[in-house]
């Protein structure tokens, strides 16, 4: 891995247009590391519980509050968000590689523009794969904003554009609620783009290897903690929530597929190597986290050592 | 939400392992040719491209489209990329892209 970090720094190399954006995405990531921190200072108990959450009678609310200060914009691919998993606990957000995704980054061309009465809808395709966009207008009741109208009408079919949204499930499907969307002049952005991704799919994937989720589950104030959570309290560690987030990342994945009505109803249980295939994740991450799901009385082996099922109900 | 159909990031050498397949890569215009133009990769090799390419030409150009031989591309859709671009970037993210990280994109 630390190969593989050391290569994509190369890649941003000292020309003056990748300085500017290295240091654009050094100031995302760096917002991502400052929103953790706050995270941990101001809300260590509190709401950031997520039984508390969901013991409210209008959880919604305390949901998005709670998010709010963990929301990060994220660089990702449309492969990426196709592979995302729902997060348990809540059932709004998604998780990829172990992290909350909420408002993402995505680069790429636009198709199939159609301007509605209250949204312009679109198909946003960046070669990885195409997802349907849709840009509501801020009010539509009486005139259409003019900030908003003149920034989409400039957007035409087969154009480059930087686009930031939130990424939200329909009947299934996933979709952005785009916020904003502008055209690409530099087009070595799209290199940087594709980079950046890799760059924190490493990062957030690295952090699952670094330390085990027992330590930082003895910071965790509440005892209600379980591997159901995701939004757990930071701990004192800087790297606390990612890694915390990270490892209960692979753990949570497996889990969950273990877990689906599917698999649940199969008597031989799955092979470890259809987790390997379904989850894009290598064989050795695969087995360290269906020992830790062993040991902790989450999953058994059943026919042979090669195949598992969960103990519990979904 | 639609991935069964991607374009992968490839250089010259690249091409080679995806004849038949839908490609995207970033060339650099030498001239043009009967049937669309011939350009330079970013991996310093020659790659011929078939289609109509858009007027004014840049220096560089985007050709998304399908591999019909291990050096040419049918191009669907042809992109002016300015003046400038950054090809060592790109090539590398193009072995990054097809290498470790093959799973973010196909």
């Amino acid at each position: 891995m630390k190969r593989i970090r050391v290569h994509v720094h190369n890649l941003l190399q000292p020309s003056t247009i990748c300085r500017r954006f290295h240091l654009e995405a050094r100031i995302e990531i760096g917002k991502m590391y400052a929103s953790q921190f706050d995270g941990a200072a101001a809300f260590s108990g509190g709401g950031f519980m997520p039984s508390q959450a969901t013991q409210t009678a209008d959880p919604s609310p305390s949901v998005f509050s709670k998010n709010r200060d963990t929301q990060t914009l994220v660089p990702l691919t449309v492969k990426q968000i196709s592979k995302a998993l729902l997060s348990n606990d809540d059932k709004v957000n998604f998780l990829i590689d172990g992290v909350d995704v909420n408002n993402v980054k995505l680069v790429g061309m636009i198709f199939n523009k159609a301007e509605r009465v209250t949204d312009i809808s679109f198909v946003l395709d960046d070669g990885t794969g195409r997802i349907d966009c849709n840009r509501w207008y801020q009010s539509f009741i009486v005139v259409h904003e003019p900030v908003d109208t003149k920034e989409m009408e400039a957007m035409v079919d087969g154009m480059y554009v930087r686009v930031h949204g939130q990424l939200k499930g329909f009947q299934g499907k996933k979709q952005l609620v785009v916020f904003g969307i502008k055209p690409l002049t530099d087009f070595d952005e799209i290199t940087h783009h594709f980079v950046e991704c890799i760059y924190v799919h490493s990062y957030n994937t690295k952090l699952t290897k670094l330390q085990p989720s027992s330590s930082n589950q003895a910071h965790m104030p509440s005892s209600a903690v379980s591997t159901q959570s995701y939004q757990t309290a930071p701990s004192n560690q800087f790297t606390g929530q990612y890694v915390a987030d990270g490892l209960r990342g692979i753990d949570k994945m497996v889990l969950d597929y273990l877990q689906l009505p599917g698999s649940l109803a199969r008597e031989s249980g799955v092979h470890q190597e259809e987790l390997v295939k379904q989850l894009g994740i290598p064989l050795d991450k695969i087995l360290v986290a269906l020992n830790g799901l062993v040991d902790e009385g989450l999953v058994y082996s059943s026919i042979d050592d090669c195949h598992f099922k969960s103990t519990g109900n979904a | 939400m639609d991935t069964s159909n991607p374009a992968v990031l490839v250089n010259a050498d690249l091409l080679r392992s995806y004849v038949g397949r839908r490609v995207r890569t970033v060339i650099q215009v030498i001239r043009p040719d009967a049937g669309g133009l011939i350009g330079r990769s970013t991996d310093e090799k020659q790659i011929v491209v078939k289609g109509h390419p858009p007027s004014p030409l840049t220096t560089f150009i985007e050709v998304i489209g399908v591999a019909d031989t291990t050096q040419s591309i049918c191009a669907e859709i042809m992109t002016n990329f300015g003046d400038t671009f950054d090809t060592n970037n790109f090539n590398q993210l193009c072995q990054l892209a097809n290498g470790d990280f093959r799973h973010l994109f196909i």
